[in-house]
């Protein structure tokens, strides 16, 4: 340990030495557990699957406040996002790495509606261990992940709804799975002032 | 010597204030904290041209009143951090190190789960935190 004004100190006693901060990340099993847990305690509480999802993306919009602080807090030479594409990008890119260790798969803007974005991943992370009996439909439990998108860009001043939804794709067994982002009217205005 | 620290949320509601005199004039720096977000919105909202660029998190000295002067500093999520101290003779460097570290125990006291976005903190952690930061600030400032 490098003390203050460069000296190099040395600990006689292995237990004086101060606790490593350890590997900055949690263990996957650990997540998965966690996470099955409280998608089958939200089950308990509800009877149809949209209230679920609904109660899944608020759990996820308490993380994504939360992430917010940190990561701008964190990041050096911070500044306030205030483009659309700007704040987008952070959340593809670095609000990614820090949750799932890789950046999302891809971003891309919708064709149809003006204030449509999709962020896309083959397989979200916290669906890895998760198969949807056929009876529940087209739940998908990356509401939570919609969850903190939601939360990281309502808290950035830019309201949205965000859901997620399976894409299926030609080739692979497994569906893509695709957060869809509709910013608010507000949000547009005030981008095209922006100019 | 640093009379009170506040911290108000995006929506201007007060979140936090801690005031280190002995005096009970709590009511007087609500309406000081008060006044100076008037100075921020006018920041925020007309930049200046040839000054700093758009999105400065440090807004520096927001202005002089009576014996005070007061700081201000913006996060991301649009919640402010404000510093009214009587010293006459402050560095930025101070002050800019006093807010990066009151941001750190602000993002610690916000990850909570117990804390409700929008909701006073109240969070002892963060009290003692935010008392030992406002002391080393007054020792390290020559």
């Amino acid at each position: 340990m490098i003390g203050v004004g460069g000296k190099i100190k040395q600990y006689t006693n292995v237990l004086d030495k101060p606790l490593s901060k350890g590997r900055q990340e949690v263990s996957l099993s650990a997540f998965a557990f966690l996470f099955s847990e409280l998608v089958q305690y939200n089950q308990t509480q509800v009877d149809n699957i949209t209230e679920l999802e609904r109660r899944l993306e608020d759990a996820g919009y308490a993380v994504g406040t939360r992430v917010l602080e940190l990561l701008c807090h964190r990041e050096k030479g911070n500044r306030r996002e205030t483009r659309l594409l700007g704040i987008l990008s952070f959340v593809h890119s670095t609000v990614w790495k820090v949750l799932f260790g890789k950046v999302a798969d891809s971003l891309e803007k919708g064709t149809e509606h003006e204030d449509e974005y999709m962020i896309s991943e083959k397989e979200l992370l916290v669906n890895r261990f998760i198969s949807v009996p056929k009876d529940m439909g087209a739940f998908n439990c990356g509401a939570f992940v919609a969850g903190i998108v939601r939360g990281v860009l309502e808290n950035a001043g830019f309201p949205a709804v965000v859901t997620a939804h399976f894409v299926p794709m030609e080739g692979q067994q497994r569906p893509r799975t695709t957060i869809l982002i509709k910013f608010a009217d507000e949000v547009l205005r005030r981008e095209a002032m922006l100019g | 010597m640093i009379v009170c620290v506040a911290v108000v949320g995006h929506q201007n509601n007060p979140l936090y204030l801690q005031s280190f005199t002995e005096a009970d004039d709590a009511l007087k720096l609500h309406h000081i904290v008060h006044c100076s977000l008037d100075v921020i919105e006018e920041r925020v909202n007309n930049p200046k041209k040839s000054g700093p660029t758009l999105n400065e998190t440090f807004l520096g000295l927001l202005y002089p009143t009576e014996n005070y002067k007061v700081y201000g500093y913006l996060t991301n999520t649009k919640v402010k951090f404000i510093l009214v101290t009587t010293d006459l003779e402050v560095r930025d460097a101070d002050v800019r190190s006093f807010f990066r570290r009151f941001h750190a125990a602000y993002v610690d006291a916000v990850s909570n789960p117990f804390h409700v976005p929008g909701k006073k903190i109240n969070s002892k952690t963060f009290a003692a935190r935010v008392s030992s930061i406002v002391k080393t600030f007054g020792s390290g400032a020559a």
